[in-house]
């Protein structure tokens, strides 16, 4: 009631009529059909009679994709604001894992690692079932180092570690000092600060206002909304004169979504990802006339555990051990499935085997690959614990011991000479038996991680609507987008895809010719 | 085992008085403060919520206490009330009113954490004063450092609540 009031006061019904009017008279002339709620959308607005506020370019999101753009619009000259609807920035940036990956990086190099970005995108194209589209995969591969250097250089975020992920073919992943993303979002959210953006949270993009040409002209938001509480808030409406750049993130915890494009993912899944994860904004996109694409490939994290909740302590534990130790089935007492592998071939084993899996090293591989406060964090809370010998691993998960001291042994072999006859796991280098005690194991459950879909965008990072021309003043990146990752996203990859892609479309946004 | 009778009837009112209490609680507790109440002594629970009951019967007359009085028989560890006050009232109580955060003003504005950091000082010192805390130090964390703001756990005009627990199994009991 209250929200209509305010309309009413801020629109010009007159503006009103006269548009509607328009867009019913434009769908009469082509075919004479009753006018779909889109089109009329498409054909233009209501214009508000006062915009609230004016900038040259609205960023929606405060994560690596937003940041990004909004620092390099500013820095091409742009006058910018960031909104965000959470009362804190960061997204799932700031609980994101830290871990960046680029091909050609000094980091490699000291590490003796070859890589190239032919290789990186091979592996992408490969995980992603070829669905990718490839001029953005490519964009991503190629881009990635040079990305990876400005948020270095520039930003000022510090890696220390190179990570190997499942489903590349090297190690490729740099870790930041604090296994965190925050490392790198708060220093961009300083720099954005630094550079004189406004930053407004608690601020929601409800509606993407366009003009009668379908250009992007503003938006409808509520400020001081209090997330989830869709009741609270006061409508206003904010002219972008160049551009609007969407960077609003992933739509993991938004169930009735989600379960729209993958009716297996209820709330059996837990998710990974910070509330405010949903797809309202990507929609509001859509009913603007952005197209979408491959909404339904919907990622679960094979290393997630249920015994803590979201992301935890035990995805830093998994990961960096696959390779060097040995996920088992408890039920059968072996193993099951390559621990290398990507994301979705390791959550589809998983999920086949219907309960809960093993993942354990022992004390060489452990304290060498796991950032030892995050161990200390998971075993804490009961998520990670620790084992004088095998026989009492075996007890305590109910693992028929025989068949499991074998299966330990078979691996043992396997590593010694370098190769995984069973289920061509990478072994590395450096990776030794799993012999020294104590052992430490967690158990692993998939959780629902990234959205792999979302809007069409072209190289510049310009939406692409359902008549395959661009739609002007709207430009997206990030977890939001489809098509960099097709079918699966490999670690690390999304934040290189949301500092190339978020750059991108900061400059081209600052780029664009004012339309009023 | 049996019950005694007795016991029984106790039960019934304790649940009773239990759903009166939300009841009460839901209608008034939360409510936003009128800006003439605040002139009103912290242990004058009439003088905002008119004739509802807050105390339980046997609860001494509140009327002239300050925090200090509260604290002679709710301690840390003996009928807490840690979470059990909304934070504007505990302000009330040590004679902290509303103008003193908002200002004079007939349009209250929310306030950022500087105005908390201004009396209660730097958060570096709360960090360490929390480092003990079990399962890990509410006030500080890998994503927001030190700055997360205060608000978003220690409401003012809402129950407090334990802003980690959206993502985290950490059992908070939030002031
Ligand atoms: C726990 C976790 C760990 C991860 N670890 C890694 C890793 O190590 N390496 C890697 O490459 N990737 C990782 N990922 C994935 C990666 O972090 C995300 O894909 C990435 O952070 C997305 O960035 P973004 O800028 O697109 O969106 P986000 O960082 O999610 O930011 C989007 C912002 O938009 C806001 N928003 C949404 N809707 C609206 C609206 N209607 N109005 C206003 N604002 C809105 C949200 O509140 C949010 O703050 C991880 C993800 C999670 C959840």
């Amino acid at each position: 009631m209250k929200k209509d009031d305010i309309k009413e006061k801020t629109l010009s019904r007159r503006n009103f009529l006269k548009t509607t009017g328009a867009a019913a008279a434009a769908a009469m002339a082509v075919g004479g059909l009753a006018i779909p709620a889109k089109n009329a959308q498409a054909a233009g607005d209501a214009l508000p009679k006062k915009w609230d506020e004016t900038y040259d370019v609205v960023v929606i999101g405060s994560g690596f994709a937003g940041l990004a753009a909004a620092i390099e619009a500013k820095n091409a000259g742009a006058n910018v604001v960031v909104l965000d609807k959470m009362p804190v920035h960061g997204g799932n940036s700031i609980i994101n894992g830290g871990d960046f990956s680029a091909p050609g990086t000094k980091m490699q190099e000291a590490n003796g690692v070859k890589d190239s970005a032919e290789v990186m995108l091979k592996d992408m194209l490969r995980a992603g079932l070829y669905l990718n589209h490839p001029e953005n995969a490519k964009m991503v591969a190629y881009g990635a180092k040079d990305a990876f250097e400005w948020s270095e250089s520039y930003i000022g975020a510090r890696y220390t570690k190179l990570n190997f992920h499942g489903g590349h073919s090297v190690k490729r992943t740099h870790g930041t000092i604090t296994a965190s993303g925050s490392e790198l979002v708060n220093k961009m959210y300083a720099k954005t600060k630094d550079l004189g953006v406004k930053i407004q949270l608690r601020t929601k993009l409800v509606k993407f206002i366009s003009n009668k040409e379908g250009r992007i002209v503003g938006l409808e938001v509520r400020k001081d909304y209090k997330f989830p509480d869709e009741s609270t808030g006061k409508t206003a409406f904010i002219k972008a004169k160049k551009a609007v750049v969407l960077s609003s993130g992933g739509f993991s915890q938004d169930l009735r979504l989600r379960q729209i494009q993958d009716p297996r993912l209820t709330d059996k899944f837990g998710s990974t990802n910070q509330p405010g994860a949903t797809g309202e904004a990507l929609m509001a996109a859509c009913i603007a006339g952005a197209m979408d694409v491959q909404m339904d490939w919907i990622q679960l994290g094979p290393w997630t555990s249920p015994d803590e909740k979201g992301f935890g302590y035990v995805p830093l534990f998994c990961e960096p051990l696959v390779g060097y130790g040995l996920m088992i089935n408890p039920k059968t007492g072996k193993r099951f499935f390559k621990e290398t592998g990507n994301r979705k071939e390791r959550a589809d084993a998983i999920i086949a085997v219907g309960e809960p899996v093993l993942i354990m090293g022992d004390s060489y591989a452990v304290p060498k690959q796991v950032v030892p406060e995050k161990l200390q964090k998971g075993m804490e809370i009961g998520a990670i614990k620790k084992f004088d010998t095998l026989e009492d691993v075996a007890k305590n998960y109910n693992i028929p011991v025989d068949v499991f001291l074998k299966e330990v042994a078979r691996w043992n072999s396997f590593v010694e000479k370098k190769k995984d006859d069973d289920f061509g796991c990478m072994i590395f280098p450096d990776t030794k038996p799993t012999v020294v005690a104590p052992f430490y194991v967690a158990r692993l459950w998939p959780k629902v991680h990234h959205t792999m879909g979302g809007l069409v965008i072209d190289k510049n990072a310009q939406v692409i609507g359902f008549d395959f021309k661009p739609v002007k003043g709207l430009y997206a990146a990030g977890e939001v987008t489809g098509g960099v990752h097709g079918a699966v996203r490999l670690g690390g990859v999304a934040m290189a895809d949301c500092l190339v892609f978020g750059r991108v479309a900061g400059k081209n946004a600052a780029d664009e010719k004012a339309w009023g | 085992m049996k019950k005694h009778p007795y016991q029984k009837m106790t039960k019934t009112l304790a649940v009773l008085f239990s759903i009166t209490m939300v009841f009460i609680l839901s209608q008034t507790l939360w409510a936003a403060p009128k800006l003439e109440q605040s002139k009103a002594k912290g242990g004058d629970c009439a003088a905002c919520h008119v004739k509802a009951k807050m105390l339980p019967d046997k609860h001494a007359d509140t009327k002239a206490m300050n925090w200090e009085a509260c604290k002679t028989c709710h301690t840390k560890d003996n009928l807490s009330l840690i979470g059990k006050l909304p934070g504007s009232h505990r302000h009330q109580l040590a004679e902290v009113n509303c103008v003193k955060c908002h200002g004079k003003t007939k349009k209250p504005e929310a306030l950022t954490m500087e105005q908390c950091v201004a009396c209660h000082g730097s958060t570096a010192k709360l960090v360490e004063k929390t480092k003990d805390v079990k399962p890990t130090n509410p006030h500080t964390s890998p994503h927001y450092g030190s700055e997360l703001d205060c608000n978003l756990c220690h409401h003012q005009h809402a129950k407090s609540e334990n802003y980690c627990a959206q993502c985290h199994k950490f059992d908070f009991k939030t002031p």
